[in-house]
C-alpha cells in the first residue's frame, strides 16, 4: 500500500530501519538510498507516501531531499531520522517541510510507536522546537511590519495554536495540554500539524523574500 | 634722568596752569646778523638787522658756514639773585655763545665734522658776574648748511627766537622740549630695537612668516635712523652724513614696503629687486650729483619712496578689507597713520608746514610702529594659542583614536578567538556524532544483548550531553526547566508513573552555564532512571525552586526506598555516589533521604 523512501548512509542502521518499517507497515515497498544524490533521483522517478530521511549524509544534508519532496510531492510525509536531538539541526528540516522527527537511538518499540502516531497525524513537538517556532513567527511579524511593500503570504498562527506552542515551550506534553485546554488528542494533533504546515509556508515565503531582496540588489 | 625730566615737565605744566607771569622771560626776536667765519662778531662786515627765527633757507639760501648774530638786552626785571639762562628752541647745525665779549658756551665742534644739534634745544646759563643791568651784548655764532646741500628742511641752517629769563623757568621749558624730541625718541629706539630683535628671532624660527622678518628689520632700521636726531657727534662731514641718512631711509622704506606686501601675502621678486636697486641707486645718485642739487634730488627720492610706501599700505589695507575684515580697523588706524605721517613729513619737506611740525612727526612714527608691532605680536600670540589648542585637541583625538583602535582590535581578536573556538567545537561535535555516534548507534540496534544496547544508548546520550557542554552557550533556566519537565514527564509517563511537576510561578531571568545544565541533566536522568528501574513507585513529585543564588531541585517518589544494604558504599547501579559527585563538582549538594516503605527524596542544591 505504501511507497516508502529510506535515506540512510549507515548500512546496519538502514537494514535495521527497514526491518522496523516492514514491521509497522507490512505491505510497503521500500526504496533505499545511501546518498542525497540517489534519493533525489528516486524522488523524480517514484511517488512516495512516506520518507524517512537521515540528515547527515556523505554528500550533503537530508534537508534538501525534504525540500525536494515538499516541492514535487506535497502529499508525501517526510520524517527526519537523526542522531541529532537538538533544535539547531532539526529546525531547518522542519522549516523545509518535515512532518516530524525520530531519534535513531530510541528503542525499537518507541520508534515504531512514534512512526505510527505520525502516520496517524500526530507529529511530535519538543519544548526547544516550540521555542524556535515562536521566535520564528515573532521575527516574521516584525519583518512584516517593516517590509509591507513586499507581498508576502499572510501566515499567522491562531490564538489556539499560539496557546499550544506556549504550553509546549513551558515543558507540558501534548496530552497534558489537551487536558488543560479540554481538547481531544486529535484536536491538539491538528494544531501541531497546522503549526508545522504554517512554519513551512512561512519559511518558504521568507526564503522567497530573501531571494527577491538579493535579486533586487543584484539588478 | 628721564623721570626727572617728566617730573619737571609736569611741574612746568602745573606752573603754567597756575598762571605765573611770563613777564620775567625776555624774548629776543630781533638781532643783527653777519656772515663771517671770524672768531668774534665781525666788526668789518656790515651787520644786517634780522628777525628771529631766521631760517637760512629763506634769508640766505646759498649760504654755507658761519653766521654771527648780535643782540642787546637789559637784565630782565626780577630778583637779582636769580640765576638767568638763555634758551634757544632750535639752532642748526651748531652754535657758540658769547656774552659781553666772553665765550660762554659751545654746542660742540664748530668745524666739519660738525656737532649736529638741529633737533636739540639749547640752554645756556648766563653767569651773574658777566651780566650788566643794561646793555648786555649777546653774540651767537651759528654753523649751518644751505638748504640745497642737505636732504631735509629740518637740517638746513637756522636760529629760533632767543629767550632770556630765570634758569629754573627756562630749564623746565628746555627739559620739556628735550624730553619730547630727544628722550622719547631714545626710549622708542630702545623699545623698537628690542621688539625688532624679538621679531627677527621669531621670524628665524618661523621662516614661513616672512612679514615678521621685514617688520623686525623695519623697526631696527627706524631705531638706527633715529640716531640722526639724538646722536650729535657724527664723525662725518655734512654731505657724507646726509648721504648716510638718505641711504638708511631707502633701506627702511624698502623693508617697510616689503613688510606690507608680504603681510598681504604678495611675494614678488621683481618688487624686491626694484627696492634693492633703489637702495643702491639712491646713495649712488646722491653721491654723484652736484652739491647744489642735493636737496632737490633727495626730495625727489623721498617723494618716490613715499608713493611706494603709501601704495603698499593702500594695497595691503584693500586686501585686509576684502579678506580679513577684523584686522582692518587696528591695522587701518596704524598703517593708515603711518601713511599720513609720511605725507605730513613730505609736506614739511616742501615747506607747506612749519619746521617744528617735524618734532611730533618724529615722535608719532615710532609709536605707530610700536602699535603695528604689538598688533603683530597679538596676532602671533593668538595663532600660537590656537595652535596650542589645536595641538591639544589633536592629541586628545589621537589618544581617542588609539584607544578606539586598541579596543576594536581587542574586540576583534576576542571575536576571532570566539569564532575559531566555536568552529573547532562544532567540528569536534560533528566528528563525535559522525564517528562515535554512528558506531554507538550500530551497537544499540545490532547488539543481541539488551544490556549492551542500553549501555550503548546511555553512552550515546552521554556523548550528546558532552557535546552540548562543549558547544553550549548559557541557557535560560526557564527553558532548561521546560526541557527537563518534558523529558521527565514523557519518560515516567511511558513507565506509567504519575508525575506532579511544579516550577516556580514567576518569570525566571537566571541562566545556566552549559556545564551546570549538562551535569544537572545527568543527575535528573539518573534520578528518573532509578525511579523507573528500582523504586516501583506509582507517583513522583518534582519541585524546582530558585532561592537567591541557588537553584533547588526536589525529586520525591512513593516507592520502596533504597534498601539499607544498598545505601552508602554499596551502590549497585543506583548511581547515588555519581549524582553526589556531580553535585559536588558544581559546588552544590545532593542529599538523598530514603527508608524502606517511605520512598526516596533527592534534594539537589546548586549555586547559579
Amino acid at each position: 500500500m505504501n511507497n516508502i523512501l529510506l535515506l540512510e548512509d549507515l548500512p546496519e542502521i538502514r537494514a535495521w530501519l527497514k526491518v522496523l518499517i516492514l514491521q509497522v507497515f507490512p505491505q510497503s515497498h521500500i526504496q533505499e538510498a545511501a546518498r542525497v544524490h540517489d534519493a533525489l533521483e528516486l524522488v523524480t522517478a517514484i511517488k512516495f507516501d512516506l520518507a524517512l530521511i537521515d540528515l547527515g549524509l556523505p554528500d550533503g544534508s537530508g534537508v534538501s531531499v525534504v525540500s525536494a519532496l515538499r516541492d514535487s510531492q506535497p502529499e508525501c510525509q517526510s520524517v527526519v531520522v537523526t542522531i541529532h536531538d537538538d533544535d539547531d539541526h532539526l529546525f531547518p528540516a522542519l522549516q523545509a517541510g518535515a512532518f516530524g522527527y525520530l531519534l535513531k537511538e530510541q528503542a525499537r518499540e518507541l520508534i515504531a510507536e512514534q512512526l505510527k502516531r505520525m502516520r496517524g497525524g500526530e507529529p511530535p513537538l519538543s519544548p526547544s522546537i516550540a521555542r524556535r517556532v515562536i521566535a520564528h513567527f515573532a521575527a516574521q511579524a516584525k519583518v512584516k511590519t517593516q517590509q509591507r511593500a513586499y507581498s508576502m503570504p499572510h501566515v499567522l498562527l491562531t490564538d489556539r495554536e499560539n496557546e499550544v506552542l506556549l504550553r509546549v515551550a513551558k515543558g507540558y506534553t501534548l496530552p497534558e495540554i489537551g487536558g488543560q485546554l479540554s481538547l481531544s488528542r486529535h484536536t491538539i494533533a491538528d494544531y501541531v500539524k497546522q503549526i508545522y504546515r504554517k512554519l513551512n509556508v512561512s519559511s518558504r515565503a521568507e526564503a522567497a523574500l530573501e531571494a527577491q531582496r538579493l535579486g533586487l540588489f543584484d539588478s | 634722568m628721564r623721570i626727572r625730566a617728566v617730573l619737571s615737565t609736569l611741574a612746568l605744566w602745573l606752573w603754567l596752569a597756575v598762571g605765573s607771569s611770563h613777564a620775567a622771560v625776555l624774548t629776543i626776536a630781533l638781532a643783527q646778523s653777519a656772515q663771517s667765519d671770524a672768531a668774534h662778531f665781525p666788526a668789518d662786515v656790515a651787520a644786517v638787522a634780522t628777525t628771529l627765527p631766521d631760517d637760512w633757507s629763506q634769508s640766505r639760501p646759498d649760504h654755507d658756514g658761519s653766521v654771527w648774530y648780535r643782540a642787546h638786552f637789559a637784565k630782565p626785571a626780577g630778583n637779582d639773585d636769580e640765576l638767568l639762562a638763555l634758551y634757544i628752541e632750535r639752532v642748526c647745525t651748531n652754535l657758540e655763545v658769547h656774552l659781553n665779549g666772553h665765550r660762554l658756551y659751545s654746542g660742540g665742534r664748530m668745524q666739519e665734522p660738525l656737532t649736529r644739534n638741529c633737533y636739540r634745544p639749547q640752554l645756556v646759563s648766563l653767569p651773574a658776574a658777566l651780566l650788566n643791568p643794561v646793555g648786555n651784548v649777546l653774540d651767537i655764532q651759528v654753523q649751518g648748511s644751505a638748504l640745497k646741500h642737505v636732504a631735509v628742511r629740518a637740517r638746513a641752517g637756522g636760529l629760533s627766537v632767543l629767550r632770556i629769563g630765570p634758569a629754573a623757568e627756562l630749564g623746565a621749558l628746555y627739559a620739556q622740549r628735550e624730553f619730547w624730541s630727544i628722550t622719547t625718541l631714545q626710549i622708542a629706539s630702545v623699545t623698537l630695537i628690542a621688539l625688532g630683535g624679538f621679531l627677527l628671532a621669531l621670524s628665524w624660527i618661523n621662516r614661513k612668516e616672512r612679514y615678521l622678518k621685514y617688520f623686525g628689520a623695519l623697526l631696527i632700521a627706524w631705531a638706527l635712523l633715529s640716531l640722526r636726531v639724538w646722536w650729535p657727534h657724527w664723525p662725518l662731514e655734512t654731505r657724507g652724513f646726509e648721504l648716510l641718512v638718505c641711504s638708511a631711509f631707502a633701506l627702511a622704506v624698502g623693508v617697510a614696503v616689503q613688510f606690507f606686501l608680504s603681510y598681504a601675502g604678495v611675494r614678488s621678486p621683481r618688487v624686491a629687486g626694484g627696492l634693492l636697486l633703489q637702495c643702491l641707486l639712491i646713495p649712488a645718485s646722491l653721491a654723484v650729483t652736484a652739491a647744489d642739487h642735493f636737496f632737490l634730488l633727495a626730495n625727489t627720492w623721498f617723494a618716490l619712496m613715499s608713493v611706494e610706501l603709501i601704495a603698499s599700505i593702500v594695497y595691503y589695507l584693500r586686501l585686509v578689507w576684502t579678506s580679513r575684515r577684523v584686522d582692518f580697523w587696528p591695522m587701518g588706524l596704524t598703517a593708515g597713520g603711518m601713511g599720513l605721517v609720511v605725507l605730513l613729513e613730505l609736506a614739511v619737506q616742501y615747506g607747506w608746514l612749519p619746521i617744528h611740525a617735524v618734532q611730533p612727526l618724529n615722535f608719532a612714527l615710532p609709536m605707530l610702529l610700536l602699535g603695528i608691532g604689538s598688533r603683530l605680536l597679538q596676532i602671533f600670540g593668538r595663532a600660537l594659542q590656537a595652535a596650542e589648542i589645536n595641538r591639544a585637541q589633536l592629541e586628545i583625538r589621537v589618544r581617542e583614536a588609539a584607544a578606539e583602535i586598541e579596543s576594536n582590535f581587542a574586540q576583534m581578536s576576542a571575536l576571532r578567538v570566539e569564532q575559531v573556538t566555536e568552529k573547532e567545537r562544532k567540528r569536534i561535535a560533528a566528528d563525535l556524532h559522525d564517528d562515535l555516534g554512528a558506531k554507538l548507534l550500530t551497537i544499540v540496534h545490532t547488539s543481541e544483548s539488551e544490556r549492551i544496547s542500553t549501555l550503548a544508548r546511555e553512552a550515546l546520550e552521554e556523548m550528546r550531553l558532552s557535546v552540548r557542554g562543549l558547544t553550549g552557550k548559557p541557557v535560560q533556566l526557564a527553558d532548561a526547566l521546560a526541557d527537563w519537565r518534558a523529558e521527565v514527564v514523557s519518560r515516567l509517563g511511558q513507565a506509567n508513573i504519575e508525575v506532579d511537576w511544579r516550577n516556580p510561578p514567576d518569570d525566571l531571568q537566571q541562566t545556566l552555564s552549559a556545564r551546570v545544565l549538562v551535569q544537572t541533566t545527568r543527575i535528573l536522568r539518573e534520578a528518573v532512571s532509578n525511579i523507573i528501574k528500582h523504586s516501583g513507585a506509582s507517583h513522583c513529585k518534582v519541585r524546582t525552586s530558585v532561592d537567591g543564588a541557588h537553584f533547588g531541585l526536589l525529586v520525591q517518589d512513593n516507592g520502596n526506598g533504597i534498601p539499607m544494604e544498598l545505601d552508602g558504599k554499596l551502590d549497585r547501579g543506583h548511581g547515588m555516589s555519581s549524582m553526589k559527585h556531580r553535585a559536588k563538582q558544581l559546588a552544590g549538594q545532593c542529599l538523598v533521604e530514603s527508608g524502606p516503605g517511605y520512598g526516596t527524596v533527592i534534594r539537589l542544591t546548586i549555586p547559579l
